[in-house]
């Protein structure tokens, strides 16, 4: 069973391969073929032509497309995703020193939503069609429908301007982290309760939930070691698919809260048509995409042992 | 007992996120008043005085180094509410003459001055800054400043004068110098950073009344005191400059009292931050044009009477009143008050006469009106999007039927850098600032027939031999009354074409504390706060 395992999760880091390569291609033409010029955008509305050129030459623009390509390509591949266009820094100690506050946020924003989420779901599943059940239903609904910077600027204005209890912006003390995490969670916190309650009524209506039952089994027993069980593996598929949603989610959070995370980086390199920048960040948040979705299909494994590695 | 169970993790939850919130006292609001923290919208692209090409940019910058000469402002001992910006005043040059030919210029350096890093400030170090500005392995967006200076003769006859030969005339090289640009680096800290990595953090490289202290890209700047600044000592002890993209949050974070002061926060709340006892609207003029390019050589644009018609036709009073909060002035000329050169040709700008644009078009034979296609940025200009939309409706009501396009700031510039065969720009919004406060910059740049694009940033494509004629006069003629009077025909010329529809130059603000003092702002878009105090 170990060797199936590993076999199984070797295969498909390998599969992965192809997708990322294909994900280079992709990223590396399309930002090319966004209009707007680097260089131009670098030197200022007001430089002249010559300071122009003298740039596009520095940033190796001058050359076709392919072999700017065949240059990243052979770059990366050594771990070296070139400098960025607009601060001449290495692109990946850029993204390094983003990483820290967006796992942060990210991470936090994630085991809010799945604990609170599954938590919630649970309780609102086992009281059916009670007060309780109606509230959070709203609430849901309000989590799915409240745009991110809405919610966000809501939230500073309250806690921030009214209360003078935490910090409106940026990442200077412990307490900056709890406005952005509730706000980028509140989205995948609704989807991860409604998922939940649903999935957990369908298990409990099962018959091997009323034969435990019958057993005479304690009630939580029944609960979490049976029902809950089979109700995860649907949610635990969403919980993977809503760290997309997250990503999108943190772009918006951090520049609502002056974060100062990846998903900012990646929109100040589109914004400068910093073409290393906007290839690096994407190129990571493919390699994250890929690395999660090998995580649910272990997980799987895990909560449901019909599913095999063969 | 599982509700038991989940009520516990509920209390368990509600415990942890009121200790986290009330137990760690949170000290945003009391702002420490030895620490001045400013939100600003942009994050930084470089730090080299050299690279600069956004004013909110140079303005962190200007902390750091000082200049040869500088235009007076609160550095030169100029009070807020005081006129700002007109005369060039010694910084580090104490003074300077220029030779009859308009040839030579040699400048008297202060002596005693230190660079952050302890090197003397000195000629050589002059010089050695002289020959990076013009230096091709250095990045500098505005080399072409520069390039009237002959840098294999810079002669230096004592550490204290430094003499500049040119190859021409340059009646704008003493601005061009003191534009921020043209700031002085430390010759041993360039060589010990490298010019590669000035841009990421000029460590101890300047001579201003701030060193540089850290750069967390993405978030914040800090700069501290220089104890031992050659000029008046600033206040705050620290400066940090907060990158904060998103307007809203600008004013939150000010609201809130993370920060003291807010670049630019929403232009729509400005009228309520003006209400505010704890806030204070500080806003000026700047040199900014904000106009309607018209591309003079596109179908019905190309008779001179339409372009009048056009500018008949919109009230600008009425849009800044209504969708600019007042944060513009009208353009009386094609540039503004703040250059060396305006001339104010008509009060209150094109009179707003809608029933002589419609004569007017229709004797241009479309009385029936016609289409156009208009394209504006969203979020460049103060309101410019919205006030396209105010735009394209007064339009309607003389018959011109105007179809506004948006985009991103990078595709835009690419519509504006299309040639004549291509261009896809019949109107659309544009704004044009000049770093050295000269007319020269405002109307070489959008009116000289050969800076149309590809090769310029004209794309109006206006063509007039006589305004050609003009513009390269005023580049190379010394006497500054002959300027002024070349300047003051090339714009009534101007004005009379109608290049453009005229609208406004925009104001430039920032939101304080209430509790800040002597905060200003200078008419190239900068604020003036290094020496604001804490009340």
């Amino acid at each position: 069973m170990a060797g199936g395992f590993l076999a199984y999760a070797l295969r498909r880091l390998f599969a992965a391969v192809p997708t990322l390569f294909g994900v280079t291609l992709i990223i590396f033409f399309m930002v090319r073929v966004l209009p707007g010029d680097p260089a131009r955008v670098l030197a200022g509305l007001e430089a002249d032509q010559h300071e122009v050129d003298r740039i596009r030459v520095q940033l190796g623009l001058d050359k076709p497309a392919p072999v700017q390509y065949a240059f990243f390509l052979e770059h990366a591949l050594r771990g070296d995703l070139g400098r960025s266009t607009v601060t001449q820094a290495p692109v990946l100690a850029e993204i390094a020193g983003r990483l820290g506050p967006t796992t942060l946020l990210a991470a936090t924003a994630t085991i809010l939503a799945g604990v609170l989420g599954v938590a919630s779901g649970i309780l609102v599943s086992t009281r059916q069609y009670t007060a309780a059940d109606y509230a959070l239903t709203v609430l849901a609904l309000a989590g799915v429908s409240i745009p991110v910077y809405w919610l966000g600027l809501m939230l500073m204005l309250v806690f921030a301007v009214a209360l003078h209890l935490l910090p409106a912006g940026g990442d200077t003390a412990p307490q900056s982290l709890i406005l952005p995490s509730i706000t980028l969670a509140a989205f995948s916190l609704a989807i991860i309760e409604r998922m939940t309650r649903s999935s957990m009524l369908e298990s409990l209506r099962q018959d091997y939930v009323r034969t435990a039952r019958a057993k005479g089994l304690a009630d939580q027993v029944v609960v979490y070691r049976h029902a809950l069980r089979n109700a995860l593996i649907p949610v635990v598929t969403v919980l993977g698919l809503q760290f997309g949603a997250l990503i999108g989610g943190a772009i918006l959070t951090e520049t609502t809260f002056a974060w100062p995370g990846i998903g900012r980086l990646l929109v100040d390199a589109i914004a400068r048509r910093d073409y290393p920048m906007i290839q690096g960040v994407v190129l990571l948040f493919a390699v994250t995409f890929v690395l999660v979705n090998l995580a649910v299909d272990l997980l799987y494994g895990y909560i449901d042992p019909r599913i095999r590695f063969g | 007992m599982m509700r038991t169970g989940l009520y516990r993790v509920g209390a368990l939850v509600t415990a942890c996120a009121v200790a986290l919130t009330l137990g760690i006292p949170y000290g945003g609001q009391a702002a420490a008043p030895t620490s001045l923290h400013v939100a600003i919208g942009i994050d930084a692209d470089t730090l080299d005085p050299e690279g600069q090409t956004t004013t909110t940019v140079a303005n962190m910058v200007d902390y750091m180094f000082d200049s040869l000469v500088w235009p007076n402002d609160e550095r030169s001992g100029v009070k807020p509410g005081e006129p700002q910006y007109t005369k060039l005043v010694p910084q580090l040059a104490t003074s300077w003459t220029v030779s009859r030919d308009g040839l030579t210029y040699t400048f008297k350096l202060r002596q005693g001055v230190k660079f952050h890093d302890g090197t003397d400030f000195n000629a050589d170090a002059v010089k050695f800054n002289v020959q990076r500005w013009l230096d091709p392995a250095v990045r500098n967006p505005n080399r072409y400043y520069f390039t009237d200076i002959d840098t294999s003769r810079i002669e230096t006859p004592d550490p204290s004068t430094i003499v500049l030969h040119l190859k021409q005339p340059s009646p704008t090289l003493l601005g061009r110098i003191a534009s921020g640009v043209g700031e002085i680096l430390s010759p041993a800290a360039v060589r010990k950073i490298g010019n590669d990595k000035i841009p990421l953090g000029p460590l101890d490289a300047g001579t201003g009344p701030y060193v540089f202290k850290e750069w967390v890209h993405g978030d914040h700047i800090t700069l501290v005191r220089n104890p031992g600044y050659w000029g008046r000592k600033p206040y705050f002890d620290e400066v940090v400059f907060r990158v904060v993209p998103n307007a809203g949050t600008r004013e939150t974070m000010l609201r809130a009292g993370d920060v003291q002061m807010a670049f630019e926060p929403p232009a729509p709340d400005v009228p309520a931050l003006r209400r505010d006892a704890g806030l204070r609207v500080v806003e000026g003029p700047s040199d900014r044009d904000v106009f309607i390019g018209l591309n003079n050589q596109y179908g019905p644009l190309k008779d001179v009477r339409v372009r009048q018609a056009l500018n008949y036709a919109i009230n600008k009073q009425a849009i800044i009143h209504s969708v600019l909060f007042g944060l513009a002035t009208v353009l009386e000329s094609p540039t503004t008050p703040a250059l060396f050169g305006y001339a104010k040709l008509q009060a209150g700008g094109w009179p707003f006469n809608p029933v002589k644009a419609k004569a007017m078009l229709a004797e241009a034979g479309y009385a029936n009106g016609f289409t156009l296609n208009f394209r504006t940025p969203t979020g460049r200009y103060i309101q410019d999007y919205q006030f396209a939309q105010a735009v394209a409706a007064q339009l309607a009501n003389v018959g011109i039927k105007a179809q506004i396009q948006t985009t991103d700031w990078p595709t835009y510039v690419s519509w504006i850098l299309t040639p004549l065969e291509r261009t896809p720009l019949q109107i659309f919004v544009l704004g044009w600032a000049t770093q050295y406060l000269d007319a020269d910059g405002e109307l070489y740049g959008q009116f000289y027939s050969a800076q149309a694009p590809p090769k310029g940033l004209a794309p109006s494509f206006y063509k007039d031999a006589k305004v050609d004629e003009l513009l390269i006069a005023g580049q190379t003629t010394s006497d500054p009354k002959r300027r002024e009077a070349i300047y003051k025909e090339a714009q009534q010329l101007i004005w009379n074409d109608a290049p453009w529809i005229f609208l406004w130059s925009q104001n430039f603000y920032v939101v304080t504390s209430s509790r800040l003092e002597g905060v200003t702002t200078t008419p190239n878009e900068k604020w003036a706060a290094i020496y604001a105090t804490w009340k």
